[in-house]
């Protein structure tokens, strides 16, 4: 694993402007940097990447049935009593999931680690899917990259497929939700939206915000249609408790995410997992917070943040790096395991995980070890491996 | 190769792209209690015949799976359940088919060839439910014990809307993702 600097292509703005692409630049920042990839051999993405992807996402579906039969992994994770139920009917009747991403700090030496799981509103996924996608054609056609490089990245064909696959099992009408001023998210909707559209599925899409309730406590869209179904990008555990809420056990939407993924969203799958298979060489030793001082090596994470926000990080050597945010209530704790620099930069590994299939990965650095809503996208290619050391 | 063969947009990408109209065929579908409701309903012993043998035969595959006789019946209600064997001396339980689907392409109002049938199951609260699509059809999806029910949503699809905004308060969401 490498990070090789490369020239941008000189047209990729407009190129963004033509697929839709518009919050490369957030706030000013750039948000998609193309000056420079990383560089993985086959091996690696291949043993390193995909195959511990699939078999943390399976032992994080068999973690699902032990929740689901247990109050006091329900309590643990702070699910909402009145959801619990719901949560475990979903499950038991195997609701479809469309996606989730395995985040891991990884450098190209030892295993890759598990940081959490973003199974219920994982973004960042037009820009690995698509947009990743045609810079690796781009620049194989200028002749940027080594010939034959490739790229682990069959997201959009296994999106397509899943959401094929599922179609039968979507109660119609389906629609696409988002926050309806997150330009961000609206493009990630648009982009799921365009995938189910290419699997056949007729959809639309439709502000979260536009959502309404019925008399009969059923919840409708703009024409008064009853939603049959919903993909909200949007966090399970916020929707429990805004004032709608309460009405979805019984208001018979189906959701994708479907309700038992707020139990793989939550950090508290975290210990659990490794209450279930200690050591495993893939997960960081972790437990839940019992709010006392933060031992040296651990970092402190709640239950529900995101995008790196209120994490508090006790280094090896004492030192201490924490971030705020709005999130509180219960946390975990887990063994700090700093990402490697490379110039300077620390990446983040997002593997992505359709379906129940590994299918690519998504790169995002910070200039500091906890990766937030200021870090980068990256792209990546699989480069042939040189061929080690010739014998004269 | 480990990336998409192809990736493409349709509504996304502003470059111009020709959607060809495909012929909207409609489709048939129906859920039907005996073979004699099918036929009432369709005219189409054969069909109705092949159905519900495909049905039952696939009931055993796609049933939703208990450990006990009690487990199973608290879902599908008293004496509505069967002891199964996977073929590899497991024994479980399953719901037993109350009813089948039949669905047919039609074209200018007659079926056309070939049919796809699943059977359905009714639930201790009168639902009914039938195996999610792709049910342990291996592809995206690992295949594995148990299989998705769907509903059979079969409630009137309009309603009149008295409030609206109910969720959204949390905001927006860079704060989503990491």
């Amino acid at each position: 694993m490498r990070r090789v600097a490369c020239a941008a292509r000189p047209d990729w703005r407009a190129k963004a402007a033509e697929c839709g692409f518009g919050f490369h630049t957030i706030d000013d920042a750039p948000y998609w940097d193309e000056s420079a990839y990383y560089a993985f051999s086959l091996r690696q993405i291949e043993q390193d990447i995909e195959a511990p992807s699939e078999e943390l996402h399976a032992m994080a579906l068999d973690m699902v049935e032990r929740i689901v039969g247990s109050e006091r992994h329900m309590q643990q994770l702070a699910i909402p009593e009145p959801y619990r139920d719901w949560i475990a009917q979903s499950w038991r009747q195997r609701d479809p999931h469309l996606y989730g991403r395995l985040d891991f700090a990884y450098d190209g030496s030892g295993p890759a680690k598990l940081y959490e799981l973003n199974y219920d509103t994982p973004t960042s996924l037009f820009e690995a899917a698509f947009f990743q996608w045609q810079w690796l054609e781009d620049q194989l056609a200028r002749g940027q990259l080594p010939a034959g490089s490739d790229q682990f990245n069959s997201i959009q064909e296994s999106l397509v497929e899943a959401l094929g696959t599922i179609a039968r099992g979507i109660a119609r009408p389906f629609h696409f939700a988002a926050v309806r001023d997150s330009a961000e998210d609206q493009g990630t909707v648009a982009y799921l939206r365009d995938c189910a559209l290419q699997a056949g599925i007729d959809c639309g899409l439709l502000a979260i915000e536009d959502i309404g309730l019925s008399e009969d406590g059923r919840f409708t869209d703009l024409d008064d249609q009853v939603i049959g179904c919903l993909f909200k990008l949007y966090p399970l555990e916020d929707l429990f408790r805004e004032s709608f809420g309460a009405y979805l056990p019984r208001a018979g939407m189906q959701l994708i995410e479907p309700p038992w993924k707020a139990l793989l969203s939550n950090k508290g799958i975290l210990p659990l997992l490794w209450e279930a298979h200690p050591g495993h060489p893939n997960l960081l030793p972790a437990a839940f917070d019992d709010g006392g001082e933060l031992p040296r090596g651990w970092v402190r994470k709640p239950l529900h943040s995101r995008e790196g926000a209120n994490v508090a990080m006790r280094l090896d050597d004492g030192r201490t790096l924490a971030t705020s945010g709005p999130y509180d209530g219960p946390c975990i704790r887990q063994a700090c395991h700093p990402l490697s620099a490379f110039d300077g930069h620390h990446p983040l590994l997002g593997s992505w995980v359709v379906g129940d299939r590994a299918c690519g990965l998504g790169i995002r650095e910070d200039s500091t070890l906890i990766t937030q809503d200021s870090a980068r996208f990256v792209p990546h290619a699989i480069v042939e491996e040189a061929r080690g050391v010739l014998i004269a | 190769m480990k990336r998409s063969k192809t990736a493409a947009l349709l509504l996304m990408s502003t470059a111009p792209l020709l959607l060809t109209a495909c012929d909207r065929n409609e489709s048939r579908e129906g859920l039907y209690t005996s073979v004699e409701a099918c036929v009432a309903q369709t005219n189409d012993r054969d069909t109705c015949q092949q159905a519900f043998a495909k049905a039952e035969q696939d009931a055993v595959a796609t049933a939703p799976r208990f450990a006990s006789r009690e487990a199973c019946e608290a879902n599908y209600g008293k004496e509505q359940c069967a002891e199964r064997n996977d073929g590899a001396n497991h024994s479980f339980f399953g719901p037993l088919m109350t009813g089948f689907f039949l669905s047919q392409m039609m074209r200018n109002g007659a079926a056309m060839n070939g049919f796809n049938s699943a059977p359905a199951f009714r639930d201790s609260n009168g639902g009914w439910q039938r195996p999610a699509a792709g049910a342990g059809a291996g592809g995206v999806y690992r295949g594995g014990a148990g299989t998705a029910m769907v509903p059979v949503n079969a409630t009137p699809n309009r309603a009149v809307t008295v409030s609206r905004s109910g969720f959204g308060r949390s905001g927006s969401s860079r704060s989503f993702g990491g």
